[in-house]
C-alpha cells in the first residue's frame, strides 16, 4: 500500500513537471532557432549597407504553400531576404488545403503573428474582425513606400478598401491566366480533332475520349473530362458555369441590376449538358466524391483528356505525363483559348496580407518597410529565379534555371508572402520548356481579348452572412444530385422558382445591388 | 483485494456527503472519513486535478453559446443574447435533418454493430483450438489501429464506381455496377459496414474478458444437466455477461449524439449531403469554416446536454430492471 502511494506520489510530480517543463522547453527552442538564425544572418556578410547599423526585425509570418513540403527554416533563399531586409523571418507555413481553417482559428484565438494571409478579405470572419479594429489599416502609411503603389494596381487597392480603410494589402496576381480548360493536344491528334471552340465541339471532344480509344492502348480506361466540386460550389466544373453564362462569378449585370446565376437560364444549360455528358459517361463516374487531388491525379495519371487548369501549375502534370510516356512532350498540355467566346479574368490579386493590431506601430512600420524592400527586383527574384549558382547559372548572360533544385527547395512558395506581378506569371513558369512558353504567352493574349472579370468582387450583404452559404450549399448539393442522374433537371426548376420568392434572396439581392452601387 | 475496498468504500463517501447537507453535525463525520481515506482521497487526486484543469476550466468558454462573440472584444466583453442562437438552432431548416441524420446512424450502429461483438467473442469462446482462437482474436482487432483516412481510401478503392473492385466484378458478372459512395440511400449502411470492419474485434475484448471470468463449475453443471453447447450459451454465458452487455449499453446510449466526426467528414459528398450532415460535420462547417463560433457553440452544447440526458435515462432504466447501473 505504502509503496503504491510512493509510486502515485512520484507519478503526480512527474506528470506537472512535464506540464511546467513542456512550456519552457519550446521557449528555449524558439530562443534558440532564434539565435542560430541570428548568428548566421550576422556571420553572412550583409550586402545591405542601410541594414547593418540597425537591430534586424523579427517578423512572425503566417502563409499558406503549395508545394509537397514547405521550405526549410535555413534555406538560403530566406536568408538572404532576411539579410536584405534587415528582419528575422519566423514563418509559419500552413498548407494551402486548409489555410482559411486555420486563418479563422488563428483569428478566434487571438494569438495573431506580425503578418499574415488572409485568403478571402471579403469573408464575413475577416471583415468583423476588421471592423473591430484588429488589423492595422495601412492605407495612410503605404504612400511613404514607393513600391507599393508602384507594383500594386490601384484596381486591387479600390477593391480590398473596408469603408475607406485599407486593412488588407492585396497580394497582386496577374488578371489573365486564370483556371481554365486544358485539354491533351496528342488525343486530339490521335483522333483527328480540331481544337473545341464552343460546348458542342467540346462535348464531342469528351465523348470521342471517352469511347474512341484516345490513348491507343486498346482499352475502355479513359474518360473525357475529369473535375472535382467543392461543397458549395461547382469546384472546377464552374468553368462550364462560366461558359454556358457568359459570366465570371456569383452575380451578373442585368439591365443594370445585379442578378444572382441561379436565375440565368445558362446554369440551367450547363447543369443539363453536364448531366447529359454524365449520363453517357464522359465524366469521370465518381467525381461527386473526388478530393481536389484525386481528381488531378487521374489527369496526371494520363486518363483524362479535358480538366481545367492554371497553365502556370501543369509543370507537375507534365512532370507525371512524361513518366508514364517518356516521349511525352509539355506541348502536349493544350489551354484553350475560350469556349462560346468566354473565358474567365481575375481580379488582379489573390487573398491580402494584413498586419494584427497587436503589433506596435513603430514595428508595423518596420513590417511595410520590409514589405517594401522586398518587392524589389533583386530581393523578389530570389525566390523567383533562386540564388546564382546554385537554382540558376548565367550562360551568355541568359538565365538558365536549375528546375529540379527550385521545385526540391520550395523557394517559389515565398511568392506567397511577397510577389510582383508579371502580366504572364499565372501561365509560365520559368522552368517550363522555352517553346512552351513562347506558345502559352500567345494564347493568354489571345485569352485577353475575351476574357470576363468578375464584377462582384468584394460586395458585402449583411443578410448574405448567414444566408449565402446554406444558398451556395443547398444550390451546389441539388446540381450534383441532378448531375448524377438522381434528380429530374425540373427540380432546377423548382428551385429557381422557391428561390425567387424566398424574402432571404430578394434581401440578399437588394443588399448586394447597394454594395454595387455604392461602389 | 484493492477493487473491493474501493467499491465497499464508496457508497459510504456518498451517504457522507448526503448527510452532511442535512446537518451541520455530519460535517464533522465527513471530514473524519477524509481523513480515515486520506491516501484513497491522494491516489484519486492526479484524477481529480487534470479532470478540473483539462475538463472543468475549459467549460468557461461554454458561455459564448450565450453570447454574440467575437475575438477581438473577447470572452468577458462580448454582448450577452440568450437562447438567440439555440432559437436559430431550433427553428431552422437545417435542425430536424441533423437530428434524424445523427439518430439514424447512431440508431443504425445499435442495432447492426453493437450486437456482433458479442456474437463474435461468444464464437471464439467455444472454439476449440486456442491457438487458432489466439490467431483469429489478434487478426480482428488489427482493424481499429487504422486511421479512419485509411479506411475511407480502402472503401473508395472497393467500391469506386470507375475503378473500384467490386464495382468491376458486378460488372463482369452481368449485374452492371452501383453506386455505393453518392447514393443516399446506402450511405447510411456504408458508415454502418465501415463500423463494423473496423471497430468489431476490438469490441470483443471485454466481452472475452468477462466470459473468462465465468466460473466454470457453472458450465460443468450445466453440462450434468443435459444442455448442450447452444443451451449453455444460453443459460450459463450470456447471463454471465448480462451486466457488463448492459453498462456498454448504457455508454453507447450516452454516445447517440457522437457519431464520429472523421468517418462521417471523410465519406461526405455533395450527393448524400442530406443524409450525411451530422452535428459533429455542421459545428465544422459553420463554426471552423465560416467562423460562427457563437452558434456553432450552441450546437455542440445541445449536442452534449442531450447526451447527457440520454446516459440518465439509460442509467435509471437499467436499474429498475435490477442491473447496476454506471453510478
Amino acid at each position: 500500500m505504502k509503496k503504491l502511494l510512493l509510486i502515485m506520489g512520484l507519478l503526480l510530480v512527474l506528470l506537472l513537471a512535464a506540464c511546467g517543463g513542456d512550456e519552457e522547453e519550446t521557449a528555449t527552442n524558439e530562443n534558440s532557432g532564434n539565435d542560430s538564425e541570428n548568428t548566421s544572418s550576422e556571420n553572412n556578410d550583409s550586402e545591405d549597407a542601410s541594414s547593418e547599423d540597425e537591430e534586424p526585425t523579427e517578423v512572425r509570418i503566417m502563409s499558406h504553400f503549395f508545394s509537397p513540403t514547405p521550405p526549410s527554416e535555413d534555406n538560403e533563399v530566406e536568408q538572404r531576404i532576411e539579410e536584405a531586409t534587415n528582419t528575422e523571418l519566423n514563418i509559419d507555413w500552413v498548407s494551402a488545403n486548409n489555410y482559411p481553417d486555420r486563418f479563422n482559428v488563428v483569428l478566434a484565438s487571438g494569438d495573431l503573428p506580425d503578418l499574415m494571409l488572409v485568403p478571402d478579405p471579403f469573408s464575413p470572419v475577416f471583415r468583423q474582425a476588421a471592423d473591430q479594429g484588429a488589423f492595422w489599416d495601412v492605407g495612410p502609411y503605404i504612400d511613404d513606400y514607393p513600391n507599393f503603389k508602384k507594383n500594386i494596381a490601384d484596381i486591387a487597392w479600390d477593391l480590398t478598401a473596408m469603408n475607406g480603410k485599407q486593412y488588407a494589402i492585396p497580394r497582386p496576381r496577374p488578371s489573365e491566366g486564370e483556371g481554365f480548360f486544358t485539354v491533351r493536344k496528342d488525343w486530339l491528334d490521335n483522333l483527328g480533332l480540331e481544337e473545341p471552340t464552343t460546348t458542342d465541339e467540346l462535348y464531342e471532344v469528351m465523348r470521342a475520349f471517352s469511347h474512341d480509344d484516345p490513348d491507343g492502348n486498346g482499352k475502355d480506361d479513359t474518360v473525357g473530362f475529369i473535375g472535382y466540386i467543392n461543397d458549395e460550389n461547382m469546384g472546377s466544373f464552374g468553368s462550364f458555369e462560366g461558359v454556358f453564362n457568359g459570366v465570371n462569378g456569383e452575380w451578373g449585370l442585368q439591365d443594370g441590376e445585379l442578378v444572382h446565376r441561379a436565375f440565368y437560364p445558362g446554369t440551367r444549360d450547363a447543369i443539363e449538358y453536364l448531366a447529359k455528358a454524365y449520363e453517357e459517361g464522359l465524366i469521370a463516374a465518381d467525381f461527386a466524391s473526388l478530393q481536389v487531388s484525386q481528381a488531378r491525379d487521374i489527369f496526371k495519371g494520363g486518363k483524362a483528356g479535358v480538366s481545367v487548369e492554371k497553365s502556370g501549375a501543369l509543370q507537375d502534370v507534365y512532370d507525371s505525363l512524361v513518366q508514364i510516356d517518356s516521349d511525352f512532350e509539355f506541348k502536349n498540355l493544350l489551354p484553350l483559348t475560350n469556349l462560346n467566346g468566354y473565358n474567365p479574368k481575375g481580379p488582379g490579386f489573390s487573398g491580402a496580407n494584413a498586419i494584427p493590431k497587436s503589433v506596435p506601430e513603430e514595428k508595423m512600420k518596420k513590417i511595410l518597410a520590409m514589405y517594401d524592400r522586398w518587392m524589389e527586383e533583386d530581393v523578389f527574384m530570389l525566390h523567383k529565379h533562386g540564388i546564382e549558382g546554385v537554382h540558376h547559372t548565367v550562360e551568355d548572360g541568359e538565365i538558365v534555371i536549375d528546375t529540379e533544385k527550385i521545385l526540391a527547395d520550395g523557394i517559389a512558395d515565398h511568392n506567397q508572402i511577397v510577389y510582383v506581378s508579371d502580366p504572364y506569371a499565372s501561365t509560365v513558369k520559368p522552368t517550363f520548356p522555352e517553346e512552351v512558353q513562347k506558345m502559352y504567352a500567345d494564347i493568354q493574349d489571345e485569352r485577353e481579348k475575351t476574357s470576363v472579370g468578375n464584377i462582384a468582387v468584394g460586395l458585402h450583404s449583411e443578410i448574405g452572412i448567414t444566408y449565402l452559404p446554406e444558398l451556395r450549399k443547398d444550390a451546389q448539393d441539388l446540381k450534383t444530385k441532378i448531375i448524377l442522374g438522381s434528380e429530374p433537371i425540373t427540380a432546377w426548376d423548382d428551385f429557381v422558382e422557391e428561390l425567387k420568392n424566398d424574402p432571404d434572396m430578394q434581401q440578399l439581392t437588394k443588399e448586394i445591388n447597394e454594395s454595387y452601387q455604392s461602389r | 483485494m484493492i477493487d473491493n475496498e474501493i467499491s465497499t468504500q464508496k457508497p459510504t463517501d456518498v451517504s457522507a456527503y448526503t448527510k452532511m447537507e442535512k446537518s451541520p453535525g455530519k460535517l464533522k463525520k465527513f471530514f473524519k472519513h477524509v481523513k480515515r481515506d486520506r491516501y484513497l482521497y491522494l491516489l484519486a487526486l492526479p484524477g481529480i486535478i487534470y479532470f478540473f484543469i483539462f475538463k472543468y476550466v475549459p467549460m468557461y468558454g461554454i458561455t459564448i453559446a450565450f453570447k454574440d462573440f467575437s475575438p477581438f472584444i473577447g470572452f468577458t466583453d462580448s454582448q450577452w443574447v440568450g437562447l438567440q442562437h439555440f432559437q436559430r438552432l431550433f427553428t431552422g431548416e437545417d435542425f430536424w435533418m441533423l437530428l434524424r441524420n445523427t439518430l439514424a446512424i447512431s440508431f443504425l450502429n445499435i442495432l447492426f454493430f453493437f450486437p456482433l461483438p458479442i456474437i463474435l467473442s461468444i464464437l471464439l469462446n467455444e472454439l476449440r483450438s486456442q491457438v487458432y482462437k489466439r490467431t483469429v482474436q489478434s487478426l480482428v482487432y488489427l482493424p481499429h489501429f487504422l486511421s479512419w483516412v485509411i479506411i475511407a481510401s480502402l472503401t473508395f478503392m472497393l467500391l469506386g464506381k470507375s475503378d473500384g473492385i467490386i464495382n468491376y466484378f458486378l460488372n463482369e458478372l452481368g449485374f452492371g455496377t452501383f453506386d455505393f459512395l453518392t447514393n443516399p440511400d446506402v450511405f447510411w449502411f456504408l458508415l454502418t459496414g465501415q463500423s463494423v470492419w473496423k471497430e468489431v474485434g476490438w469490441g470483443t475484448i471485454i466481452f472475452l474478458a468477462a466470459i473468462a471470468g465465468v466460473n466454470t463449475e457453472l458450465y460443468e453443471a450445466a453440462k450434468m444437466d443435459g444442455a448442450n453447447r447452444f443451451r449453455q450459451i444460453w443459460h450459463v454465458t450470456l447471463p454471465a455477461i448480462r451486466n457488463v452487455i448492459i453498462i456498454l449499453l448504457i455508454l453507447r446510449l450516452g454516445d447517440v449524439m457522437e457519431v464520429g466526426f472523421e468517418q462521417v467528414f471523410l465519406m461526405y459528398n455533395g450527393a448524400v449531403s442530406e443524409v450525411a450532415e451530422v452535428f459533429d460535420t455542421y459545428v465544422y462547417r459553420v463554426g471552423i469554416q465560416q467562423g460562427q463560433f457563437s452558434y456553432s457553440t450552441a450546437v455542440g452544447l445541445f449536442k452534449s446536454f442531450v447526451g447527457l440526458v440520454l446516459v440518465v435515462i439509460a442509467n435509471r432504466m437499467s436499474k429498475r430492471f435490477g442491473e447496476e447501473g454506471i453510478y
